[in-house]
């Protein structure tokens, strides 16, 4: 620390004690890594801030970057739709914590898709007694309907998003995982565009890894797995239609693919093939990637009143025709109840000891442990087991006398729908206020992972934050935001794309003539003595 | 390509040219009726009332500044601007992943600057004046766009010909509206207006040499190959693009039907005397469209036809 600029927090930010900031020490200095980052931010201030705020909510608007907060109309005036709200702090990892969080999640992954593997078919971690088949059975998203399939190489889970939180002591803990249809990963796309269109001089020191190729890695893996003998396989993005809040991250992964995004009414199954309704008649399908539940894909086989199914659908999976991902049934995987064998299952599977660990959790089955939960409910974290995206949840030391004696109530009458945990202590990042002044604001993050042939994780992730001040929800449903999540470079880190564009040297092309400039020039050199 | 899809760009050309063409005669009405009668004998009956009737609201006779604000930025009257831009951009939503981003921005700036009133400045008399040109440069930069940016395959030809057959469609009502009926008719006084309503005066005097009167318009507006927005070159680009779109153009109804559609304005153009009266033409060139549209709808749109009915 040479100057006083640099021992100054900004705006005198205060890191809150118990929980770790991972910007600033505890005594608000600049973390090393952070320093040229807050250096940038205090030339910015809160002046600057708040007009490249301005500049992204219009930039977002403009280019239908937006949520729809809620009741989901799509009416003509349009005035539900509020720009996605992106921090313009980002947060900032190393290459070192990155790779550690890479194999953990990696060894997780590969666990949850042997698990789904196993449970359809022969049941070995039943009958070893690790996880019981009475928990399996009774999981919101258990299919019978497709026992005993195998897709194609195996791959059940080809895209998973765990979602991760940083625990006071620095530690990276999983807390829930995603292997049905987890979202977010266009906006870790788009976060990183807005943010070098907005604060370029922010990225000035540092060298961060690009997130920019998952499209293509997905678009890899889906082929990889697609059952097509002769041409290149047709994959096409499924999206329930317009109306889903997630359709713009459906269009934007099937335009960042080039294929087709479908709607239930383009596919039709003939002799268990799966085909789409093109201008030319019916063209074959081999890899479908479904971005809707597996209760609604076909009413055949799963909710019979679904009108946004194919019909027919699971017979042509069956029959191999057609590659789904995920594929059906996956959800058992990312019960929350199923959540706490999860460190069981990498040592059964794998043999290997967890790399991440889970947040303590408690399953109401057991009736001491039942008993011992409703003793602490204003201690304790309470969530659905069949839920995501937030809802339902009920954070204990924040929730009121009446919604913890409701709670209760609900928990006694059917304890197995519930899981308890203990609350993390997030860890927070400084993030934007209205005033433009930085404030601790809690966060987690989300990594997204591709299987196909391998697992591949783009570097980061969708760093969620909760915009209330002391708030732990970070779900963009309920008033959370996001940052741009840095993975640095340092230059020891083997799937590294190459080196930097700025570092490497064009080749020399002495032949090439600019325009025909000295050729006019030379003409009119000679004519000039001519006269 | 989706049959869905293809039929999202047919209905989002549609719409893009509705809009423009609707700003355009606004446009002209405007200035129009805001000049007075002139002295000379007008040969065309075209204002406020007309170009409501262009859009099938012609029971009411509301005061002229009423009509051109109803047709600018009322969201709840479906032929309005406002209406024909917010269709254009649900559709253009529903294809995100086929359009370039670069159109889906041009496209969703157009609605969000004419919601909610508009720019300021707007509710001034010159309102629906403004509007207009707003729409007129929206447009043209939206086509713009979508001419550099869009791939020229089968995507493109849907959403060109949703752009072609709107703009016929427009003309034709214009012209049957505006034209004096019948044998009621000797009068062939000046006929100015409908070449502004359309944006093709410039395009006029370079062509053609008589002055700018009612039957020499019409015939330029309906058979003049070299202007683009006549019905003829419509119609002959018509032809080119579902040519191309078309896995088999040699049976295909539709490319059929309009290369007969062609040929028979050719002739019409080349056996009618001058002074021939036109209004039955257009008429009958707009139901051969109709029936395209259906053809269109049947050979290529087959198994999309149900999101139709919201039309």
């Amino acid at each position: 620390m040479s100057s006083g600029l640099e021992t100054a927090a900004v705006g005198g930010y205060r890191p809150q004690r118990p929980f770790l900031d991972e910007l600033f020490a505890p005594d608000g200095t600049p973390r090393p890594t952070a320093n040229a980052l807050v250096q940038e931010l205090r030339r910015l201030g809160p002046a600057g801030l708040i007009e490249a705020g301005r500049r992204r909510d219009a930039i977002f608007m403009q280019q239908g970057i937006t949520f729809e907060t809620s009741g989901g109309s799509s009416g003509i005036d349009g005035s539900k739709e509020r720009p996605f709200p992106l921090d313009l702090v980002p947060r900032v990892l190393s290459g070192e914590e990155w790779r550690a969080i890479k194999r953990g999640l990696a060894q997780r992954i590969r666990a949850l898709n042997h698990f789904v593997d196993d449970v359809y078919h022969a049941r070995e971690i039943v009958r070893e007694g690790i996880v019981p088949w009475r928990l399996v059975a009774s999981c919101t998203h258990f299919a019978r309907a497709v026992h005993g399939i195998r897709p194609p190489g195996g791959v059940y889970t080809h895209v998973a998003g765990c979602d991760l939180v940083r625990h006071s002591d620095g530690s990276w803990k999983v807390i829930e995982d995603n292997v049905r249809i987890p979202s977010g990963i266009s906006y870790v796309l788009e976060n990183r565009a807005a943010m070098a269109r907005l604060v370029p001089e922010l990225f000035a020191s540092y060298r961060v890894r690009p997130v920019e190729h998952y499209p293509q890695l997905l678009l890899g893996a889906l082929r990889a797995v697609a059952p097509s003998a002769e041409s290149e396989a047709t994959v096409v993005v499924w999206t329930p239609g317009p109306a889903n809040p997630a359709y713009f991250e459906h269009a934007f992964l099937a335009r960042q693919m080039g294929v087709e995004l479908v709607e239930a009414s383009d596919l039709v199954v003939r002799d268990d093939v799966l085909y789409m309704r093109t201008t030319r008649g019916l063209e074959r399908a081999h890899a479908v990637y479904r971005r809707l539940d597996d209760d609604f894909v076909d009413p055949l086989e799963f909710r019979p009143d679904s009108l946004l199914g194919v019909p027919g659908l699971v017979r042509a999976y069956r029959a191999g025709s057609v590659a789904i991902a995920n594929a059906f049934g996956t959800g058992v995987a990312d019960d929350k109840a199923i959540y706490c064998f999860v460190p069981d299952m990498i040592r059964f599977y794998l043999g290997e000891e967890p790399i991440l660990e889970n947040v303590r959790t408690y399953l109401l089955s057991e009736p001491e442990v039942l008993e011992h939960v409703l003793a602490h409910l204003d201690e304790l974290v309470i969530k659905p087991t069949g839920e995501s995206g937030g809802r339902g949840v009920m954070i204990g030391p924040h929730a009121d006398e009446a919604e913890v004696e409701r709670m209760r109530e609900v928990i006694s009458a059917h304890p197995e729908r519930w899981i308890a945990q203990d609350v993390v202590r997030l860890s927070t990042v400084p993030t934007v206020g209205a005033d433009g002044t930085l404030e601790p604001r809690h966060v987690d993050l989300r990594p997204f992972a591709v299987f196909g042939e391998r697992i591949d994780i783009v570097p980061g992730g969708l760093t969620r934050v909760a915009l209330r001040e002391g708030s732990l929800i970070v779900n963009s449903s309920r008033g959370g935001g996001s940052k741009d999540t840095w993975v640095l470079e340092d230059g020891d880190d083997a799937d590294r794309a190459g080196p930097p564009i700025a570092d490497t040297q064009p080749p020399a092309l002495p032949d090439l003539r600019y325009g025909e400039w000295t050729g006019q020039q030379q003409q009119q050199q000679q004519q000039r003595p001519g006269h | 390509m989706l049959a869905r899809i293809a039929h999202e760009l047919y209905w989002l050309g549609r719409n893009l040219a509705r809009a423009e063409f609707t700003a355009r005669a606004v446009e002209a009405v405007f200035q129009a009726e805001l000049q007075g009668t002139s002295e000379s004998r007008p040969g065309v009956s075209f204002g406020s009332g007309g170009l409501l009737a262009m859009f099938g609201d012609a029971h009411e006779s509301p005061r002229a500044s009423e009509a051109l604000g109803q047709l600018t930025l009322d969201a709840g009257r479906p032929g309005s601007m406002l209406a024909s831009i917010e269709r254009a951009r649900e559709g253009a939503r529903t294809v995100r992943d086929v359009i370039s981003a670069e159109m889906w921005e041009a496209i969703n700036t157009t609605t969000l600057g004419l919601r909610g009133g508009g720019q300021p400045g707007w509710a001034a008399p010159a309102g629906p004046y403004l509007a207009s040109q707003y729409v007129k440069e929206r447009t043209a930069l939206i086509w713009g766009v979508a001419n550099r940016s869009m791939l020229r395959d089968e995507a493109k030809c849907f959403l060109d010909a949703g752009g072609l057959i709107e703009i016929s469609d427009m003309v034709l009502r214009m012209l049957r509206i505006a034209l004096p009926s019948g044998d009621s008719s000797p009068a062939d006084g000046h006929a100015l207006i409908l070449l502004q309503a359309v944006g093709g005066f410039h395009a006029y005097l370079r062509a053609v040499t008589a002055p700018p009167n009612a039957q020499p318009v019409a015939r330029f507006l309906l058979f003049e190959r070299a202007y683009p927005d006549s019905v003829a070159a419509c119609v002959d680009s018509l032809h080119e693009v579902f040519s191309s779109a078309d896995a088999g153009p040699r049976n295909s109804k539709p490319v059929l039907r309009v290369s007969r559609l062609a040929a028979d304005l050719d002739f019409q153009r080349r056996a009618l005397p001058d002074g021939a009266e036109l209004t039955g033409i257009c008429q009958q060139t707009q139901q051969e469209l109709a029936r395209i549209d259906q053809d269109v709808a049947e050979r290529y749109f087959a198994g999309a036809a149900t999101a139709g009915a919201r039309r």
